[in-house]
C-alpha cells in the first residue's frame, strides 16, 4: 500500500519464510501466520517493532 | 458444511509433544482427537535437528534408521579463536546423540499417536477458544478453510513457539525480548563437516546464541545460528551472522544451499503455570526449551507423555480443572524444571561473556579431564589456569 502508514510485510514469497516467530514473540498477540500468510491486526498493534528485529530475514518492514 | 465435533481430549498441533500428548491420552483410554493445521505432519521442518537420546526409552519412542541420518560421537565447543574443546556424547548433555530427520520423526510419532488410538484431522487450524464460565471447553476451528467448533472437556494448547490457544485460553506465554533467540539455518551440501561431531560456536559471531553445525551425511550438513534479541540491533539480524560465519569458513562458504529454515527458540526461565481449567499447554508452547542449547523436543515429549496420562485422567474422572491439572504442572517440573532453571541462569552468565573469556574458558579445559561436564567441574578448570575468570562466576559456585 504505497503511501500508507503502517505495517508492511514483504509476505509476498520474496522474502518472508512463514517461520512464526513474529507470531510467537508478540507481546499483544496481534501477528498470525496462516500456511503462506502472515497478517497483522492493525487495531491492535503499538508499532513496537519486536516482531521486526525477531524476524531472521528482515521481512517486516513498518513504513 | 463441517459438523461440529466433541471428543474427550483435544491437542492443537502435530508436533513432537502434541503427538505425544495424544498417544499417551489415548493408550491411557481418551477418545483423542489430534489436529494439525497444515497438509502434512512435520513440514516444514523448523529444527536445527540435534537430539539426545538417553530419554526415548522413557516416553516409548523405538530408534530407528528412517528418521536417524547420524549417530555422533560428541560435539566439539569452538571458541572465538577457534581453539576447540571435544566433549563425548556421554558428557556433552541432552543436546548430543542423534542428527534427525524431524519430518520423518515427526510422522513416527503421529503414527504413533494414530496407532494408539488417536483421530489425527489435517489441514485444520485452531482460530479460537471456546469458553463457559471462565472455563475452556474446546476451540473453534477451521477444517479447509470452513468453520466449525470442537467440544471437549480437555483442550491441550501443543500449537509450537508462535502458540496462540495458551494465550487466547488465558494463560500467560508470552516471553521477554531477551529470552527470545532469532534463528536461521541452511541445509549446505558440499561442505567439509565431520559426522562424528556436532559444532558449536560461541562468542561474537552469534550474540546471546550460537553457530551450529549438525552433520546429516558425509558432506551434508545443518549450519545454523540463534542470536538473541536483545543482543541485536539490524533488521535480518540471525541471517546477516549467518552469512557472515559461513564467509569466513572456505569449508563452508564452497558449500551449496538447499534449504532455509527459519524460527524463533525461546530462552526463558520456565513458565508459573502451564494448565488452567480445561486447559493445558505442552512444549514449546509452554516455553519448555531448554534455555542454554536451545533443544526442545526431548522436554516436550517428556511431558507430552506425563500431560497425555493426566487429560485422559481428567476426561475419565470428568474434572477437568485447574485443580485436577496439577498432577501435570507437578510431574514435568519435578521431571526438568529445575535444569530449565538452572541453565537459564547459565544462559543469562554466558551472555555477558566477551570474546576474550570465552577463549580463557576453552583454553583452561584443553588436556583437563571432565569427568562430568557439569558447570562446577569446568569453573574447577578454570580456576586453576585463570582465576581471575572464575571471580565472574562466583555466584555458580
Amino acid at each position: 500500500m504505497p503511501g500508507k502508514k503502517g505495517l508492511h510485510i514483504e509476505s509476498s514469497g520474496q522474502l518472508c519464510i512463514y517461520c512464526g516467530a513474529c507470531v510467537g514473540v508478540c507481546p499483544l498477540n496481534c501477528v498470525y501466520l496462516d500456511e503462506t500468510r502472515i497478517t497483522f491486526d492493525e487495531k491492535i498493534c503499538t508499532r513496537c517493532e519486536v516482531c521486526v528485529k525477531a524476524c531472521p530475514v528482515g521481512a517486516i518492514e513498518i513504513g | 458444511m463441517v459438523e461440529n465435533l466433541t471428543t474427550d481430549v483435544l491437542v492443537i498441533g502435530a508436533g513432537p509433544a502434541g503427538s505425544m500428548t495424544a498417544k499417551w491420552a489415548a493408550k491411557s483410554g481418551a477418545r483423542v482427537l489430534l489436529l494439525e493445521k497444515r497438509q502434512e505432519v512435520g513440514s516444514p521442518v523448523r529444527c536445527g535437528e540435534g537430539m539426545s537420546k538417553d530419554w526415548l526409552k522413557e516416553v516409548g519412542i523405538v530408534p530407528s534408521s528412517r528418521w536417524i541420518n547420524v549417530e555422533v560421537e560428541g560435539a566439539r565447543i569452538f571458541s572465538p579463536s577457534e581453539q576447540v574443546l571435544e566433549i563425548n556424547e556421554k558428557h556433552a548433555g541432552n543436546e548430543v546423540g542423534y542428527v534427525v530427520e524431524r519430518d520423518a520423526f515427526d510422522k513416527q510419532l503421529a503414527i504413533d499417536a494414530a496407532n494408539a488410538g488417536a483421530e489425527l484431522m489435517l489441514k485444520t487450524a485452531a482460530t479460537g477458544v471456546l469458553k463457559e464460565n471462565g472455563k475452556v471447553v474446546g476451540v473453534k476451528a477451521k477444517r479447509f478453510g470452513e468453520p466449525f467448533e470442537i467440544r471437549a472437556p480437555v483442550t491441550i494448547a501443543a500449537d509450537g513457539f508462535e502458540s496462540q490457544v495458551g494465550r487466547w485460553a488465558g494463560i500467560p506465554t508470552n516471553i521477554a525480548m531477551k529470552d527470545m533467540d532469532s534463528c536461521l539455518q541452511y541445509r549446505m551440501t558440499n561442505v567439509d563437516c565431520d559426522v562424528r561431531y556436532c559444532d558449536f560456536y560461541l562468542g561474537s559471531v552469534a550474540p546471546g546464541g550460537y553457530v551450529w553445525i549438525f552433520p546429516k551425511a558425509e558432506g551434508l550438513a545443518n549450519v545454523g545460528i540463534g542470536v538473541q534479541l536483545s543482543q541485536i540491533h539490524d533488521m535480518a539480524a540471525a541471517r546477516t551472522y549467518l552469512d557472515a560465519w559461513i564467509a569466513k569458513h572456505p569449508g563452508y562458504s564452497k558449500g551449496k544451499t538447499i534449504d532455509v529454515v527459519g524460527g524463533g527458540v525461546s530462552i526463558s526461565p520456565p513458565l508459573k503455570q502451564t494448565a488452567g481449567d480445561g486447559i493445558m499447554v505442552v512444549g514449546d508452547a509452554a516455553r519448555m526449551i531448554d534455555p542454554l542449547t536451545g533443544g526442545g523436543i526431548a522436554n516436550g515429549c517428556i511431558a507430552g507423555k506425563i500431560c497425555g496420562e493426566v487429560a485422559a485422567q481428567a476426561a475419565a474422572a470428568k474434572t477437568p480443572t485447574r485443580e485436577f491439572f496439577q498432577a501435570y504442572e507437578k510431574g514435568w517440573r519435578a521431571r526438568f524444571e529445575e535444569k530449565l532453571y538452572r541453565n537459564w541462569l547459565a544462559k543469562e552468565k554466558l551472555c555477558t561473556l566477551s570474546d576474550a573469556t570465552f577463549d580463557k574458558v576453552v583454553d583452561a579445559l584443553q588436556g583437563v579431564k571432565l569427568q562430568k561436564l557439569s558447570v562446577h567441574n569446568i569453573l574447577k578448570a578454570v580456576h586453576e589456569k585463570y582465576p581471575d575468570v572464575t571471580r565472574e562466576f562466583e555466584s555458580f559456585l
